[in-house]
């Protein structure tokens, strides 16, 4: 942030007035070199890995009847997501996807939430990448577990062809009923939480580096009155974008557990 | 039976569940007859050079999807 407000008062200097922030903000240089692929959504991504891993090994060593403060939150967190999203979305057999989509929701949770707390402030998710693979481990997941059920040619009968549907009917409805599940599954999954993330950090960057050069270099009674409202509005949109980002994280652990249940459902 | 799991409630689960379920195939449904016929469309137009085809795509991806949202999970 300190970069990019050093960035933006260098635009001022030049005479360029204020130019808003865009994509190009996303496009983080290397830390030790530039051009490096090790770059801050790397770092972070490591960092926040070793967090909940940490978080969950210390939550769960030495787990009493009476839970500590850590092992309640460990509990609490895993329990929502056992009985809230595995058992509710898979039904009896979500049990043994629980540990998957605890740390699912988890990992996407910790890396959206990179992009409000302090000195990191950068939501890792928001580069494609990330939520990239872990789409493709929800498809793969539930390709797997339909084929393995159903068997391969039953499995994607029963997908594009419902019985009952006029047969000239099924040369339209059959393209699309494919193309929903197996291409448009994954590739919402994916763009809907990168783009959260994409926007959300965006409006951040907007509202504080704008209300920066209303205050700083626009000036006047109207610098100041619009600055103050941008900088105190960051502050009210910092706390929806930590809403946005749980809210996330939850829909991809739940839709990833509703297409699992989807793959294991009887009535195909 | 896994602790903290209430067999009475599994109707009621099921239920729950494929009322959200449908909620979100309904949206891919629709969005996908969109862009496969709309898709299809657009290639015909473009090998026949009359861009008709793209809305006639659109229309008859929209009306499918509709007819199979209907037929999945209208009828009850």
């Amino acid at each position: 942030m300190s970069t990019l407000l050093a960035a933006t008062a260098a635009r001022v200097a030049n005479g360029d007035g204020f130019v808003s922030p865009g994509p190009n903000d996303f496009d983080l240089p290397g830390i030790f070199s530039a051009g490096s692929w090790f770059t801050k959504p790397i770092l972070i991504v490591i960092v926040m890995t070793i967090v909940v891993g940490v978080f969950y090994v210390l939550a769960s060593r030495e787990a009493k009847v009476v839970p500590g403060r850590l092992q309640f939150a460990g509990e609490s967190l895993y329990g929502f997501i056992r009985n809230d999203v595995a058992l509710d979305a898979i039904g009896h057999e979500g049990l043994r996807f629980a540990p998957y989509l605890a740390t699912l929701f988890s990992f996407i949770a910790v890396n959206n939430l990179a992009g409000i707390i302090p000195f990191i402030q950068f939501p890792a998710t928001s580069h494609i990448a990330f939520p990239l693979v872990l789409a493709i481990i929800s498809w793969l997941i539930f390709l797997y577990l339909g084929i393995k059920k159903n068997g391969f040619v039953k499995y994607f009968k029963d997908m594009m062809f419902p019985p009952g549907i006029p047969i000239p009917v099924y040369f339209l409805l059959a393209p699309i009923e494919f193309f929903s599940t197996v291409i448009v599954r994954p590739v919402t999954l994916m763009l809907r939480l990168t783009f959260n993330m994409f926007a959300g950090h965006l409006v951040l960057l907007l509202f504080v580096l704008g209300g920066d050069y209303l205050l700083r270099d626009y000036g006047g009674v109207v610098g100041i009155a619009s600055g103050s409202v941008s900088l105190v509005g960051s502050l009210v949109l910092t706390g929806f974008e930590g809403f946005v980002q749980l809210l996330q994280a939850y829909v991809f652990t739940l839709l990833t557990a509703l297409y699992i249940g989807g793959a294991l459902a009887d009535e195909h | 039976m896994a602790p903290g799991y209430i067999p009475d409630r599994e109707r009621e689960r099921a239920e729950d569940r494929k009322a959200h379920n449908d909620a979100w195939a309904a949206s891919g449904l629709l969005m996908s007859g969109v862009i496969v016929w709309g898709g299809v469309g657009y290639l015909v137009s473009q090998w026949l050079d009359n861009q008709l085809f793209v809305m006639l795509g659109l229309l008859l991806g929209t009306v499918t999807a509709l007819y199979g949202i209907w037929f999945r999970y209208g009828r009850s």
